[in-house]
């Protein structure tokens, strides 16, 4: 579970790596970013995603903005996701909200995924063949 | 668990955690949490004549996996209104970036940032609206310092 030599890091010193990485605009290739919802939160509880909607789909050219909430067990316990922008597809709930049970970076989570992680797997699932096609509500605000 | 991890834990950091308790610095605590011991809470007390005087200020500090080879992470968790720490907690402090040496350790890093409270440097600054405060008008800045210390530090 912990890296090489067991050294673990620290919630709040993970979260700030996460939000330099963030910041820096390392997030992969671009299809994804995430920053601080509440720039004064000591505790950096409140982030907020996007995703750009992968081509070839019916989520092309659009802006998924999604809400993600780690509680004081992140990383050890996933944080909450939830899309802002409406969408269909299969592992989000009618009310926005990333169900684990259908999603499995947040089902079987593991200490060494992050909030990138997560936003680029969800961007492969737009992608997936039971996904790409679904039709889609208009676009607006959860 | 926690002896085995002692055991992986360098012995470098050992010495530095025990010296650490037997002998603090004055106006400094640095205790390590028992499920990571490279994790430690601490606790700065505001200089005198600082207008963080009077203020118990509490940090958090974690080693990470090639330190002393690489600066210990710190960060402020009590809200303090200076020109080299912003919202976060986080601060700018040479040794903790590019003039960190396997040399420092620990103690010296929690000096140095107990110095920092001493003489804010508003010309290197990481808040930056806190820095202009502090050039244009010190004497309400101070005041400021002081109040976010009656509140936030008490």
């Amino acid at each position: 579970m912990a890296g090489p030599g067991n050294v673990v890091v620290p919630r709040n010193f993970r979260l700030l790596e996460e939000l330099e990485k963030g910041e820096k605009g390392l997030g992969g290739d671009g299809s994804v970013s995430y920053g601080m919802d509440d720039s004064e939160d000591l505790l950096m509880r409140s982030w907020q995603g996007t995703i750009l909607g992968p081509p070839n789909t019916v989520h092309d050219g659009k802006i998924y903005t999604l809400k993600l909430y780690c509680d004081q067990n992140y990383p050890d316990k996933p944080p909450a996701v939830r899309f802002y922008s409406r969408i269909n597809m299969s592992c989000v709930a009618a009310n926005g909200v990333v169900d684990p049970r259908h999603f499995n970076i947040l089902g079987h989570w593991r200490r060494d995924y992050s909030m990138e992680t997560i936003l680029l797997e969800l961007r492969r699932e737009m992608a997936a063949p039971h996904n790409r096609k679904l039709s889609q509500p208009p676009e607006g605000n959860y | 668990m926690g002896s085995n991890q002692q055991a992986q834990l360098p012995r470098r950091i050992i010495k530095e955690s025990q010296r650490l308790l037997s002998e603090p610095a004055p106006g400094i605590k640095a205790v390590p949490n028992e499920d990571n011991l490279r994790y430690f809470s601490v606790e700065i007390d505001g200089p005198g004549s600082s207008p963080y005087e009077g203020g118990k200020f509490r940090l958090e500090l974690f080693l990470p996996e090639d330190y002393p080879m690489a600066a210990p992470k710190v960060r402020f968790l009590t809200k303090i209104y200076h020109p080299n720490i912003d919202k976060l907690g986080r601060i700018c402090l040479d040794i903790l970036k590019d003039k960190w040496s396997p040399a420092l350790q620990i103690r010296t890093v929690l000096l140095s940032i107990q110095a920092l409270l001493s003489a804010p440097n508003p010309d290197d600054p990481l808040a930056e609206n806190v820095a202009k405060h502090w050039k244009e008008n010190e004497a309400e800045a101070v005041r400021e310092a002081r109040a976010w210390t009656m509140r936030w530090a008490r």
